[in-house]
């Protein structure tokens, strides 16, 4: 069965501070070497799916730059990555959803040899072999199938995600939105497997019925008349929608029992080569419990943090719970906590720069402190 | 700027057999190095930094992991039109039998066909087993101006080690007057680094009428050179300041690997105008446990440490658990030291699994220790 693989931009409920103003939450940097979408476009290309829309909601630069110069193992000819966005709705943040991103797309979508679609965002971060998902469609016979994970801490987090209500044939009866009030919910990990049909028609339904739908509003409104199916996932999830989401997701997968459930041998996540030396701990260093990118060097004290691509960390630093993106460059003697500091940032001598867990402080790209 | 008139000439075809178990199934320049690189790596990277478009590589000896990696061009960007990477081994010819190549300057004249049809005007004659950074460009430019017929690249060593090397006598204006190869009493300090650029027109001849002679030994430093000195033809040298090491030895090349960190001034490998390209083998990131001590040292990707490392650099995908001792070592690619295990002054081979609380090598010991997996097995 040939699928289709849409790789989804961020919905309208997503809000990571900061970082949003220069990237869009995808092409924003992971664990020191990745960017988040590499995950999701690492699943489809593992599963075998190597024809891909990549939707692109606003601030392309840096998506366009990242997917087209990573191999993501896939037929460079028989293959192929389409970098695609709303041509009409572009500029209107408003009128600017997937669906019309996918109306206005629709030519590409309606001339691909392919049965299925598989949908997926771009903002959760876990792996999933399609295939499994396929399987279950076809074996159920759904009209869509859709991955959820059960989890325990929705009252902390996954704020504004789909919750499912799931019947014992595992059909969803309800969905409602996450209101953080309850521990244990069935979040929505909005993949999505159907027909290329069925996919098509929904669009149109959803864009006949409001010009502002989203594909998961007219899925909301399409559950009685269509049989939508689940498919358990097993397995770290993390939704990137908020700054301290985004950095908890990265403090939490310094911890290896953590990291090994996310990347596996048979399972590899590709990314962008940047050919930097490997990172270079000079005498006095001290790191402990962190995760460190390559062409780094460091001189400082590191404690639970997660260091991106060619960073420079300063003799006589203490930077505890921090995640510093790729070529931030941080004088001697600084002082940081629970931060999040974006690319080229140059925290200068003596600065201290102390946030909370729950309300992380974040310094912009380039800015100097 | 495209340079299509140089050609690079990679010799790649050595065993380099006192590296040991190192290249029992790959040839010196696929050796690994410096946490993430191929030795190679360096004189491809110095090529495309020096737009340079067109790169032969001529090998021989266990080369089929050097053949696969080096014609993946692209992680160079030696992917241009009309360039690219060309892995030239021995072959059979119309007319000719097949022949291995028989020395440095024989590998050469047995690929005249391809060099003529590269149309070269100059050609550049490079080792794959040196360890450097330097600018080609810049040499073709005093080759161009001084109108030599051949130019060789000179680097100062200490006069009491210069009679380990080939040794070139100059003039006052760095003309070539003698060359002589390990002298017992050096008259110079100015030891050949085997890279050479020569007007192929004229190369063209000498690699002819050296193929033809029957006394020759078909290589450059002592065949070729001498020839061209005897002919009169202008031979000019080509200083060279900078890093620069044959890592021909297990001492050498783990003492080239020292150097990244003790002479980080000399070998930039974050010069970002300079960079040396690799592959990027897709690994999970490099993760610091929560016992590590590292002070003084070069980790890569897919590297779990937590123990205790110091003065050491560490290859892609190793893992050093808790309270384990790693000094003045190089771990290759995905080797593992067990819990309390010890390594001193030691080069660990590729996929060696260090078992909990083995020992290795001497703090004191003058030579480095090359582990083999049978030793590790063995403990």
């Amino acid at each position: 069965m040939k699928a289709l693989g849409i790789l989804n931009f961020e919905p309208y409920s997503i809000n990571v501070r900061g970082i949003e103003e220069y990237r869009p939450i995808s092409a924003a940097s992971f664990l020191g070497r990745f960017r988040v979408l590499d995950f999701m476009i690492s699943n489809f290309t593992n599963s075998g799916i190597d024809n891909l829309k990549v939707f692109i909601k606003n601030r392309p630069r840096s998506t366009v730059e990242h997917v087209h110069s990573t191999n993501y193992n896939i037929n460079a000819k028989r293959g192929k990555i389409h970098l695609l966005h709303g041509e009409k709705v572009y500029t209107n943040p408003i009128y600017n959803t997937d669906l019309a991103a996918f109306e206005s797309n629709m030519s590409f979508i309606r001339e691909v040899n392919a049965d299925l679609v598989i949908v997926a965002p771009s903002h959760f971060v876990y792996i999933q072999d399609f295939n499994k998902v396929v399987e279950e469609h076809l074996k159920k016979e759904n009209d869509i199938t859709v991955l959820y994970h059960a989890v325990n801490d929705a009252n902390q987090a996954y704020e504004l995600c789909d919750t499912l209500q799931i019947n014992e044939e595992g059909r969803v009866t309800a969905i409602a939105t996450n209101s953080c009030k309850y521990k244990h919910r069935n979040i929505s990990l909005e993949s999505y497997v159907m027909s290329r049909k069925l996919f098509m028609t929904l669009v149109e339904r959803g864009r006949k019925t409001s010009s502002i739908y989203w594909l998961r509003d007219i899925l909301r409104d399409s559950i009685d008349d269509l049989k939508v199916g689940t498919y358990a996932h097993k397995g770290y999830v993390a939704c990137m929608n908020s700054l301290k989401a985004y950095l908890k997701a990265n403090l939490d997968l310094i911890k290896e029992e953590n990291l090994n459930t996310l990347i596996k041998k048979d399972w590899t996540i590709y990314t962008m080569t940047n050919d930097s030396c490997p990172t270079l701990y000079e005498a006095g260093a001290r790191a402990v419990s962190s995760i460190v990118g390559n062409g780094c060097d460091i001189a400082g004290d590191l404690e639970n943090c997660v260091i991106g691509r060619g960073v420079k960390i300063g003799q006589g630093c203490k930077i505890k719970n921090t995640m510093i993106l790729p070529g931030a460059r941080i004088g001697d003697n600084v002082t940081i906590e629970n931060a999040v500091i974006d690319r080229f940032a140059n925290v200068t001598v003596d600065s201290v720069l102390i946030g909370e867990p729950s309300d992380p402080l974040y310094v912009a790209r380039g800015d100097k402190i | 700027m495209v340079q299509k008139k140089m050609v690079a000439m990679i010799l790649a075809g050595g065993r380099g057999s006192r590296l040991y178990d190192l290249t029992k199934k790959i040839a010196k320049p696929a050796v690994n190095f410096g946490g993430k690189y191929r030795i190679i790596d360096f004189a491809l990277s110095n090529c495309a930094n020096s737009n340079i478009s067109t790169v032969g590589i001529l090998v021989q000896y266990e080369s089929v992991l050097l053949n696969s990696y080096v014609a993946r061009d692209y992680l160079w960007g030696l992917n241009m039109a009309g360039g690219g990477v060309y892995v030239l081994p021995p072959r059979e010819k119309d007319n000719e039998g097949f022949d291995i190549y028989e020395g440095t300057a024989n590998a050469i004249a047995q690929n005249i066909d391809f060099l003529d049809q590269a149309d070269a005007d100059y050609v550049l004659v490079l080792s794959g087993d040196h360890i450097y950074k330097m600018d080609y460009e810049d040499m073709l430019r005093e080759h161009v101006e001084t109108g030599a017929a051949a130019t060789i690249a000179v680097i100062q060593v200490p006069l009491k080690e210069a009679s380990r090397f080939g040794i070139m006598n100059c003039d006052e204006n760095d003309n070539i007057i003698e060359f002589e190869e390990k002298p017992k009493n050096p008259k110079s300090d100015l030891a050949s680094m085997g890279i050479y650029i020569f007007d192929y027109k004229l190369m063209r001849k000498y690699l002819v009428a050296d193929t033809k002679d029957k006394n020759s030994s078909h290589d450059f430093g002592k065949d070729v050179i001498p020839a061209y000195l005897k002919d009169k033809e202008k031979l000019h040298a080509y200083r060279f300041k900078g890093y620069w090491k044959d890592v021909g030895t297990i001492d050498s090349l783990w003492e080239a690997n020292m150097d990244l960190l003790d002479h980080k001034d000399l070998l930039d490998l974050f010069d970002n105008e300079w960079k040396i390209y690799s592959e990027d083998p897709m690994t999970a990131p490099q993760i610091i446990g929560p016992n590590a001590k590292i002070n003084e040292a070069y980790i890569t990707t897919g590297c779990f440490i937590d123990g205790d490392v110091k003065h050491s650099v560490i290859f892609t995908g190793v893992r050093v658990n808790k309270d384990a001792k790693v000094r003045d070592t190089v771990l290759m690619n995905n080797v593992t030291v067990g819990e309390g295990a010890k390594l001193e002054r030691c080069l660990v081979m590729n996929d060696v699994k260090i078992p909990a609380n083995a020992h290795f090598g001497d703090k004191n010991g003058d030579k480095i220790l090359l582990v083999t997996p049978e030793m590790a097995e063995g403990k």
